[in-house]
């Protein structure tokens, strides 16, 4: 324990938010018919760092295990070995420092947006009054008002999303940590929630952490990409986007130079082998309340 | 919609008008299914009587004693089995499905031995059936809670009994209210076949009578009765459903609903 405290201390820098240390996750594969048994490594060597306000993006091919590790730094999974840690702290499960965005949306369906909105802030036991201010600011900030009192499957996916990002924020979670979250909406509705995403980060100067799977994404979005590429999970290498910001309403995507970095990190994404799904997302129902689970 | 209503008023119509005639134009023998008419007036008879009326009360009773029972302990030892203890539900299941099996009816016998021959047994044979869709279609619902949903709520740092209460539960509703409208239906078949055992009241003992005194328009004014509670319960439980499970479209309501289902479709995404 001491050594990794030490390893912390010697190698992380001022102002560091998230510093990744050593992170390895490793599951066993149960055998199959034409397989042996065998542990599968979806994670290794991970070592990392983010800074204050920092837009970083994971990018890689499914199964590299970016998800995996956004789980871990969410404190929704725990490594192998290795350690996360925020403003110096080490990460021992979930709270209420970062928000987190997933794919499927996962708002709760009986809840209207107000109340999906709310929910963090019923958690941290906020006064009803002020709930509803906080709320009211922030479906304003993801240019949802008005629709305050409509139920999720009422809504189109991109608006979904924007509600997840409210809920996500409305907290005031120091970090928000998003899991490919315009993956599942359409090509026109994506470039504006990214759009508006860049935005809202300006504005509420979040330490944002990204996964995705689109390199053009990545490059738009990120102030440095981290690339991973799989089987077994590794850190490629960290790419610097210098693009002028702000990089909304620009031409920023047809420039030279965003070509260039969409280049580089296609390119060092090219050695890349097929995967083997991570184990959180099929994780029974049961198995995350039931006295044995690990929370 | 209103086609659909049109249409499923023709459906009926056609049905009852046939019911009407066909007896009348001798096409089916009125002694065993009278016309339609015919048992309106012995229902009338009966309801002027106060026959109606008695029998009705007690049978509604005992069903809903035996629905409530039900799920007093089928929604609970579906949360127990499965929330809670997930291994211990894989192992009962055989145990439990070859319980859902038992008929009650069957045992008749051995229930009348432990518990007597008065309300105490038919509300068991009644609630005995009714328990097993409502516990295993809680069990189901739990299961089936989106797995995004659980992680989303866990990333808030919540604990394992608020997680459950407030995730968990909400999100098996829906498929709880499947097992209950289901137990419903059951609660009403099992009655009759409780009353027709060594009853002296109720609307299965009114039709066991008049089955032995050959009195084909009561025979058949019970079972009008006894359709009819059952399926206004159902309508009941599908109001109640709609109500608490906004979020389906599941809850449409069968005979005449005018109501559109609310799934505006939202599609100015930049509007805002």
């Amino acid at each position: 324990m001491g050594t990794v405290a030490d390893n912390y201390k010697d190698a992380a820098s001022a102002d560091a938010k998230i510093v990744v240390r050593d992170i390895n996750w490793v599951f066993h594969l149960k055998r199959t018919r034409t397989e042996p048994a065998r542990d599968f490594i979806a994670l290794e060597d991970i070592n990392l760092e983010v800074k204050k306000g920092e837009f970083l993006v994971l990018v890689g091919p499914s199964g590299c295990g970016k998800s995996t590790l956004l789980d871990i730094l969410a404190g929704l999974a725990h490594p192998t070995s290795g350690a996360v840690y925020i403003d110096g702290k080490q990460v021992s499960g979930p709270a209420l420092d970062r928000g987190i965005v997933l794919q499927g949306y996962a708002l709760f369906p009986w809840r209207t947006v107000r109340q999906n909105v709310e929910f963090g802030l019923e958690i941290k036991k906020v006064p009803k009054g002020e709930r509803k201010a906080i709320s009211d600011r922030f479906i304003k900030l993801v240019g949802l008002d008005g629709f305050a009192d409509r139920f999720p499957h009422e809504l189109s996916g991109g608006m979904k999303q924007r509600v997840a990002i409210a809920r996500a924020l409305a907290y005031d979670p120091d970090i928000l940590l998003m899991d490919e979250p315009f993956a599942a909406v359409d090509a026109q509705t994506r470039e504006n929630l990214q759009d508006e995403l860049l935005r809202i980060w300006e504005e509420t100067k979040k330490t944002i952490v990204f996964v995705t799977h689109s390199i053009e994404e990545a490059a738009f979005l990120g102030d440095r990409v981290a690339v991973l590429t799989a089987n077994p999970g590794t850190l490629r290498e960290i790419v610097k986007i210098d693009l002028p910001r702000p990089r909304t309403n620009s031409d920023i995507r047809s420039s030279a130079e965003f070509g260039w970095v969409r280049h580089k990190i296609w390119e060092l994404l090219q050695n890349h082998q097929p995967e083997v799904r991570g184990a959180i997302d099929s994780r029974p129902v049961a198995d995350a309340i039931s006295p044995s689970a690990e929370l | 919609m209103k086609s659909l209503i049109v249409k499923r008023i023709i459906a009926v119509g056609i049905a009852l008008s046939a019911w009407e005639l066909l007896p009348r134009l001798g096409i089916i023998d009125p002694l065993f299914i009278p016309p339609l008419s015919q048992v309106v007036v012995t229902i009338n008879g009966l309801l002027e009587s106060g026959e109606l009326p008695t029998h009705t009360l007690i049978s509604l009773q005992r069903a809903f004693s035996g629905l409530t029972a039900a799920v007093l302990v089928g929604i609970p030892l579906g949360l127990l089995l499965g929330g809670w203890f997930p291994r211990l539900q894989q192992g009962v299941e055989p145990l439990m499905e070859l319980f859902a099996q038992a008929n009650p009816v069957i045992l008749a016998h051995i229930i009348i031995f432990f518990l007597g021959i008065g309300e105490g047994a038919k509300i068991f044979i009644i609630g005995w059936l009714c328990i097993w869709p409502i516990t295993f279609s809680t069990i189901a619902g739990i299961r089936d809670v989106e797995a995004q949903l659980v992680k989303a709520a866990r990333s808030f740092g919540l604990g394992r009994g608020s997680l459950f209460f407030r995730i968990v539960l909400p999100a098996a509703a829906p498929a709880i209210f499947t097992g209950l409208r289901l137990s419903a239906g059951y609660a009403f078949i099992m009655l009759i076949a409780s009353e027709m055992m060594g009853a002296s009241s109720g609307l299965g003992w009114l039709v066991v009578q008049s089955q032995e005194s050959y009195h084909v328009q009561r025979i058949f004014a019970g079972a009008v009765v006894i359709t009819a509670l059952a399926v206004i319960t159902d309508l009941l439980l599908k109001l109640l459903e709609r109500r608490t499970v906004i979020w389906t479209n599941t809850g449409e309501l069968d005979i005449c609903d005018t109501h559109e289902p609310k799934r505006v479709n939202l599609y100015q995404e930049e509007a805002p």
